[in-house]
């Protein structure tokens, strides 16, 4: 199974909390991107992130001035977070699950966001699916068949 | 700005019983996030299929995507709108119905409208758009009759209410006066925009 760091996208773009949510449409549209992620502020600060998403349906569907409301105001902090090595399935399953589209890629620092649109463009899954016998062993881990000999 | 003006109009569309392979194909040869799946026949509804529902409903559970269809992922009936709805009214509709993104149709699929286009294309920065403004000033102006009842017609909280009010109404004019400049032009302004070196376009300043 590929794995999240294999089809994250690397380039990523961080913005401040206090920045105006001007200034992250400007920075979105500029370099083409959906979302950007918050740094935390400190050890212990959790990572967050502001999406397109969140702007359209916070601040354009209410008629909100964007030159006067701030990041911190709309985005998701705490956001949930993927660590590099897991599989691009369980990446597609996180997300369905807890409905979300796209998490920042972490393992000591920042090292790239993963979206639904890396999982569909980027990953085997259409060329590998789970066979049938792989989910049977998932559902029943106890099966003799599912058992696993290492040697 | 409406639907029309900030919609993508290059639209692809797919049949419901092709594969959820065939779909991703689609999506990622097009560098699309959605297909739109078309009527059957005359009063079967607009469907869409979208990148979401393939990872969600497929990669999420390593389903095989060559043997599932696009029917047992769309979604059908799907959200549409008309495309003369203004942008802050679709932005709210998104907000509301959690939707991103909604086929345009009128009469037959014009094109498709997503958050993206809002945030790309639309002038909701430059010209923030408040809705129901003029609700909120019949709801002002209540308040600034109940309050000057109260307090009296002299107190400073009454003046303040009735200050609301006017900012509130002022808003409103310069909403419908910007609306004018760029809807409302002659087609004199119109011509002579095109045309600026026309005779009878020059300004005489003298």
């Amino acid at each position: 199974m590929m794995q999240a760091k294999e089809i994250m996208t690397k380039e990523v773009v961080t913005v401040s909390g206090s920045a105006t949510v001007a200034e992250a449409v400007a920075t979105l549209k500029e370099k083409g991107l959906r979302a950007l992620i918050v740094e935390p502020r400190y050890d212990g600060d959790p990572y967050g992130m502001v999406t397109e998403t969140d702007i359209v349906y916070k601040v354009a569907a209410h008629g909100h001035d964007p030159k006067k409301m701030h990041v911190y105001e709309i985005m998701t902090k705490p956001c949930i977070v993927v660590p590099p090595d897991l599989g691009a399935e369980y990446v597609a399953r996180l997300f369905a699950n807890t409905r979300i589209r796209r998490a920042p890629v972490i393992q000591n620092g920042l090292l790239g966001v993963i979206s639904i649109s890396d999982i569909l463009k980027k990953s085997d899954f259409v060329e590998k699916p789970k066979s049938d016998f792989d989910r049977y062993c998932e559902e029943n881990p106890g099966a003799r068949e599912a058992r696993m000999y290492d040697d | 700005m409406k639907a029309s003006d900030i919609m993508t109009k290059e639209v692809v569309t797919i049949n419901g019983s092709a594969t959820v392979a065939d779909a991703v194909k689609l999506l990622k040869d097009k560098g699309l996030r959605a297909l739109i799946v078309e009527p059957r026949y005359s009063g079967d509804p607009y469907g869409m299929v979208s990148e979401t529902d393939v990872i969600y409903k497929v990669a999420a559970h390593g389903h095989d995507p060559k043997a599932m269809r696009v029917y047992e992922i769309m979604t059908k009936p799907c959200i549409v709108i008309t495309p003369d709805l203004g942008v802050e009214y679709v932005a709210r509709l998104f907000s509301q119905s959690r939707i991103r993104r909604a086929p345009v149709i009128q009469g037959e699929l014009l094109g498709v409208v997503s958050a993206s286009d809002i945030l790309r294309k639309s002038n909701f920065v430059e010209k923030p758009k408040q809705l129901f403004i003029e609700d909120r000033i019949d709801v002002a102006r209540e308040e600034a009759r109940a309050v000057c009842k109260a307090k009296g017609e002299t107190s400073p909280d009454c003046a303040a209410a009735w200050d609301v009010v006017e900012e509130l109404q002022m808003a409103a004019s310069d909403q419908r006066s910007k609306q004018k400049k760029t809807d409302g032009k002659s087609s004199f302004e119109v011509y002579c925009e095109d045309n600026p070196n026309a005779k009878e376009c020059r300004i005489h300043d003298d």
